[in-house]
């Protein structure tokens, strides 16, 4: 395994109890990249995030955090590592300024005037009782505790819980520094346009299996796409049939509707034997791409 | 108070400590407070003397004399009294100290930092036994100072082998607590196998001393351990007091791998 793997599971797999938990789970998070995990609630996002910390130990596979075993080196992990929990449970008896320096204290020291600052800039009310906060002040703070010793590597499990749109830009932000920094994020989210907006590369896991792995551009061009083309008359639908990845074909006088899957190419040159009046594409949101893998188990498009 | 596990666990057990070293100090002023009245009512003491062997066993064991000093302190603080507290305290904590924070999730946040598990295991059951140690030294203090005021005659070192006794009875349960907890994770479980554990020993070591066929099995129990020496009177007894140290180490012992190797709930 290269130096620039940071994370890598192999056949990673937990079966709990009742709970089906990740099967066989293949994942490689590059150095300096912003990986998001992608699935809904119960795909098994967690599970994978806790048994590379070492919190639950995998029923089978194994998995290796800057080349170091999880189950053999974890504690050496968790000193490069930031980690935010998806559901989130704080000391409520502390104040948030407690908290991060216990934290801190646990590594072995901080750099205070940096958790200043990032404190500034989430605003983030330090002397005040964790129990009185907001979900999204709490969120902050956890945040603030991941991100606050500059690890290497930041897991952040459903980051932007909680937060309102004008933190979540800052945290954004904060996103494109790190990477800037030459650190790794891996991130898990159920919000697609986020992880759009700041991922490099995307896994998708689905009821425990990462179906699959893609960059954001790869992910778009698989992506299903309705278009409708309207033409100069009326338009034959036999030359449009059998078209590779060309679906749903609707012809209503001259205007064409379908369902494109991948490229474009097929369909352009078969329209481009009659004249063309104009082509709209609906873009396709994250959404619809995240529809198209999780019908594949179902219908088996690709 | 931030340093460490051991600090932090110790700056939260703060409130608690001192509620509790209040009302141990409390009881010890009370009970020290009405011995001069009791050790007046000798008519009570021949009333005892008429009750079968067995019955008396549940006041501790050997003592006849409940108007002298050493037979009052027995049988009001240390025969029930003061173990049940500071097992109640002790119970609490030791199942509250690994599950319960597992249960309210915060343990998963703090084994996310370079600690090692062990490490978490070992801070936290340290806090307990500092814990306990330091509520039995304050009931001692209270009750030393209390005593002597009260010119009552009896061994202050004797208060303290005494009070010393209660606490690593106490110990046993709460460090079976905390076992229970880093074996399954449930505060509820916990605390449940620690009391269940504590009825059911107190029970043998009771009707042991009345049932002829139990008799033989009362060494099982730790309450044994602890009455059967009659502290008050006679001192600590190496034996016994070993025996329960040692229960509270292998309690220790075990917790450690039993947290290491599972799996941590969310």
């Amino acid at each position: 395994m290269n130096n620039d793997t940071i994370i890598n599971t192999v056949k990673l797999t937990k079966y709990y109890g009742k709970q089906k938990g990740i099967e066989e789970v293949d994942l490689q998070v590059q150095r300096g990249e912003v990986f998001g995990y992608l699935g809904p609630n119960g795909a098994g996002k967690t599970t994978t995030i806790r048994t590379i910390l070492d919190f639950i130990r995998p029923t089978r596979g194994s998995a290796t955090v800057f080349d170091l075993d999880t189950r053999q080196h974890s504690v050496e992990i968790h000193r490069r590592v930031g980690y935010l929990n998806g559901e989130l449970a704080l000391y409520n008896d502390m104040t948030g300024e407690d908290l991060l320096k216990y934290l801190g204290n646990l590594r072995g020291g901080l750099d205070w005037k940096y958790v200043k600052d990032l404190a500034a800039r989430f605003q983030c009310d330090l002397p005040r009782r964790i129990q009185g906060l907001s979900l999204g002040n709490k969120q902050k703070l956890g945040l603030l505790q991941a991100f606050m010793h500059k690890p290497e590597l930041l897991i952040l499990d459903e980051p932007t819980n909680g937060l309102d749109p004008l933190m979540q830009h800052e945290f954004y932000d904060l996103l494109n520094e790190t990477k800037k920094a030459g650190r790794t994020i891996f991130l898990s989210s159920h919000v697609l346009p986020e992880v759009e907006k700041v991922c490099d590369r995307v896994g998708i896991i689905r009821q425990g299996k990462v179906v699959a792995v893609e960059t954001i551009e790869t992910l778009k061009s698989h992506s299903i796409r309705q278009l409708e083309i309207h033409f100069a008359r009326v338009v034959p639908k036999e030359k449009f049939s059998n078209l590779p990845g060309v679906r749903d074909i609707n012809v209503q006088n001259n205007i064409l509707t379908c369902t494109v899957v991948g490229s474009l190419d097929a369909l352009v040159k078969a329209s481009a034997q009659f004249e063309v009046v104009n082509i709209i594409s609906h873009e396709p949101s994250l959404e619809d791409i995240f529809m198209t893998y999780y019908n594949e188990g179902k219908n088996n498009v690709k | 108070m931030l340093n460490n596990v051991f600090l932090k666990t110790l700056r939260d057990q703060q409130r608690s400590l001192l509620y509790w070293a209040l009302y141990l100090i409390a009881i010890a002023v009370v009970m020290a407070l009405f011995y001069p009245t009791i050790s007046k009512m000798t008519a009570f003491n021949q009333y005892l003397s008429q009750l079968p062997a067995s019955v008396k066993e549940m006041f501790g064991a050997g003592v006849v004399d409940y108007t002298s000093p050493v037979g009052y302190f027995s049988t009001e603080l240390f025969s029930f009294m003061v173990p049940l507290l500071l097992l109640v305290f002790g119970i609490g904590f030791g199942a509250n100290a690994i599950a319960g924070d597992e249960e309210k999730g915060t343990l998963g946040f703090l084994l996310a930092n370079p600690v090692p598990r062990w490490r978490v295991v070992a801070d936290k059951f340290g806090v307990l036994v500092v814990s306990m140690i330091l509520l039995g030294l304050f009931f001692w203090g209270g009750l030393a100072i209390a005593a002597s005021s009260m010119h009552i005659d009896i061994s202050i070192l004797k208060l303290g082998e005494a009070t010393l006794g209660s606490v690593l009875l106490a110990l046993v349960f709460a460090a079976l607590a905390f076992m229970a907890g880093c074996i399954k994770g449930s505060k509820s479980t916990s605390m449940g196998v620690a009391s269940g554990v504590g009825v059911l020993t107190y029970l043998l070591n009771t009707l042991g001393g009345m049932v002829g066929w139990l008799k033989g099995y009362r060494f099982l129990s730790p309450f044994y351990h602890y009455m059967e020496p009659n502290t008050l009177q006679n001192g600590l007894s190496p034996v016994h007091i070993l025996v329960l140290a040692g229960l509270v180490v292998v309690f220790f012992i075990i917790s450690i791998p039993a947290f290491t190797r599972r799996d941590i709930g969310q």
